[in-house]
């Protein structure tokens, strides 16, 4: 296609990409094909591969569901190469509630060679996982604000990082808007999430949100996260105006034991959870089994 | 009318003369009259009747100009209009229920607005139309080009891969049934490739990013004549956040709105847009309305507002000129957008259904 002899505004033609292109680029910097992988086959293929590197993906659960845990396990696997599924970078941790958990980042760093045994051992030993992880506390909304407008921006312009887990972005607003603030908190909301939004698309990095859930009043409401399980009503916090800048959401809980398959329960101690696609562009409505076990999150077949 | 006096063809030393004046435009000029031109400036009557009547052919010429122009616009009768809209094309959605409620599929030179909470299904249609607008016409299509302006960045071209291959599938097994040569024929260029070749996609980041692209639109579609949709996913994303002024916001909207209604008309295309949902807290309940305001709805010709009734999404046409308020169940499928399989009808509802003019029978009482 000649473009010269359009006679467009040079912008025009630089933004414009036909769906041919974005299907055959193979370039890792650009292609829609990357993705940034979780680390288990099982919960790689659930999702078609991993995490969508532009947009913000939002994980919700009720607590000790292991949020937590997929977070800290993003964070080691974006330091693999490009083959193995990862960014070849670091990532950011924004803890709003809790201590980062520092003694479980350990275990999980020294038995990575466990979990990614697809892995060389020669490129596990030589990556330093505790050096590319930077770890922020931001416990109100002016210390988030100002963490996601300065001090993230520095490190993501000098490539250090290319991935920023929020853990969690409901403790922040949870406690310092009443009901009648409402308006206030949209506008809040609005903005982190179209900053995030920004940012990510700016430099390629994925966002994970990490979310609280709320009890749903209504059977709609608990219908539309796709719980069929009767006593497990609850929905993700923060309501539609988060969800709206949503790419992806995903929705992890406890199943109760007499749930699994039979032939499950006998190999896996510890309590089976499952990890469930409520909504994506690219991906049906569907769900997954995994476990929590020392050297990380593993799915279950 | 409305020139600038700096673009008047008269002389320099005159023209700047006026400006120190205070005349603005060609309008104030030929209402001062020369009398009064003479005595604000300072110059001849003469002068001053000459330069009017330079503005005055100036202004003459221009108009005459527009006059040709708008010769363009024609009139026409009611009857043709109906002739017109009735031989358009529709974009069909592979959902037959929902094309029935539009009354053929999404129509073309009307602006159509889909509406939704997230995960609804929204971009899935804009995704299934931006491949059915390519159908070709002995399948019922409209063999057009697509675009498809992204501002939430959600137009995933595997999902696109998904609902083509359908497509292309679907198209085969018509052909394979009628075995007629226009058919085979359509079918050699209808292939996966072509569809994603034939649908330009555009990222927009914010708000004025999306203004320069639809206002540079025109441009690109008369070099680009086959295009027949112009999707826009996510008009609410950029124009909900740092926007201190509403006020400026529902003039840009407006203005875009008229925009996009050019170029629905002039290029023979539909335009899909996609709208967020709210919440608007009422005296005792709050229900969920289309995001943007009261303003925006009289955008949009059509009015399409997804929703959720427990797990089953359902469709409802909210405003229409033509069509009646009526809400469907739809399916989102691997292979994109669907009907609900309608549940099999047993045989005695069948038969009282049969003629509804027959009485059941009773057993008569004496």
């Amino acid at each position: 296609m000649d473009w010269d002899q359009f006679d467009l505004n040079p912008k025009v033609i630089a933004a414009l990409k036909k769906a041919l292109q974005l299907y055959q680029d193979a370039d890792h910097l650009t292609s829609q094909h990357q993705k940034l992988s979780l680390g288990c086959s099982v919960l790689d293929n659930l999702l078609k591969g991993g995490i969508p590197l532009v947009g913000i993906t939002e994980l919700a659960g009720e607590s000790s569901a292991g949020k937590t845990q997929i977070g800290l396990q993003l964070c080691l696997c974006v330091q693999y190469p490009y083959k193995y599924g990862g960014l070849e970078s670091g990532a950011v941790y924004i803890c709003t509630e809790d201590v980062f958990p520092s003694k479980r980042l350990q275990q999980l760093i020294d038995q990575q060679h466990k979990l990614r045994a697809d892995v060389p051992a020669e490129i596990i030993q030589k990556t330093k996982f505790g050096n590319s992880i930077f770890v922020e506390h931001a416990a109100d909304l002016d210390t988030f604000h100002n963490c996601i407008t300065r001090r993230i921006s520095l490190l993501l312009t000098r490539g250090m990082v290319r991935l920023v887990v929020i853990d969690s972005i409901a403790a922040l607003f949870r406690c310092e808007f009443g009901v009648s603030d409402s308006v206030m908190k949209a506008r809040y909301l609005q903005t982190f999430g179209a900053q995030l939004h920004s940012l990510s698309t700016r430099f390629r990095t994925p966002i994970m949100c990490i979310n609280q859930v709320t009890d749903a009043v209504s059977e709609s409401e608990a219908a539309q996260c796709s719980c069929s399980v009767v006593d497990n009503r609850v929905s993700p916090a923060l309501g539609i105006t988060w969800a709206n800048q949503l790419l992806m959401r995903l929705m992890v809980s406890r199943t109760s034991q007499p749930e699994q398959a039979s032939g499950v329960a006998s190999h896996h101690t510890g309590s089976v959870r499952t990890l469930r696609v409520v909504f994506a562009p690219h991906l049906p409505p569907s769900s997954c089994y995994y476990t929590v076990k020392l050297e990380g999150v593993k799915g279950i077949k | 009318m409305q020139r600038e006096v700096g673009s008047l063809p008269l002389a320099p030393a005159l023209r700047a003369r006026l400006v120190a004046a205070g005349f603005q435009t060609a309008q104030e000029l030929l209402e001062t009259g020369p009398c009064g031109l003479s005595k604000e400036i300072g110059i001849s009557k003469e002068e001053a009747l000459e330069a009017l009547q330079v503005v005055r052919q100036a202004c003459h010429g221009e108009a005459a100009r527009t006059a040709g122009a708008s010769g363009a616009t024609r009139k026409c009768t009611a009857l043709e209009l109906l002739e017109e809209e009735q031989a358009q094309g529709f974009i069909i959605t592979f959902c037959s229920a929902l094309d029935n409620i539009l009354g053929g599929g999404v129509q073309l030179t009307k602006i159509t607005e889909i509406c939704g909470a997230p995960g609804v299904g929204k971009t899935q249609l804009c995704m299934q139309l931006a491949v059915d607008v390519q159908i070709p016409e002995c399948f019922g299509g409209v063999a057009g080009e697509a675009v498809f302006i992204d501002t939430e960045g959600s137009f995933m071209v595997d999902r696109v891969v998904d609902i083509a291959t359908a497509c292309v599938q679907h198209c085969q097994l018509i052909a394979e049934a009628h075995q007629e040569e226009d058919h085979l024929k359509a079918l050699e260029t209808f292939s996966l490739e072509s569809i994603l070749s034939h649908i330009y996609y555009f990222r927009c980041r914010d708000y004025i990013e999306l203004l320069a692209q639809v206002y540079l639109l025109p441009d690109f579609l008369s070099e680009h004549s086959k295009v027949r949709l112009v999707v826009v996913d996510g008009i609410a994303f950029p124009f909900r956040h740092d926007f201190e002024d509403l006020s400026l916001r529902t003039r840009l909207l407006n203005g875009l709105a008229q925009q996009l209604i050019i170029i629905a008309n002039d290029h023979k295309s539909a335009v899909v847009l996609t709208n967020q949902m709210t919440t608007r807290i009422g005296q005792s309940q709050s229900t969920l309305v289309p995001a943007l305001g009261e303003s925006w709805g009289h955008a949009a010709t059509v009015r399409l507002i997804f929703h959720w009734d427990n797990s089953q999404r359902l469709a409802t046409l909210y405003k229409s000129p033509s069509q009646k308020e009526s809400t469907i169940p739809y399916h989102i499928t691997s292979h994109g957008f669907r009907d609900v399989q309608p549940p099999a009808v047993t045989q005695n509802a069948e038969d009282t259904e049969m003629n509804p003019r027959k009485r059941p029978r009773r057993e008569e009482e004496t």
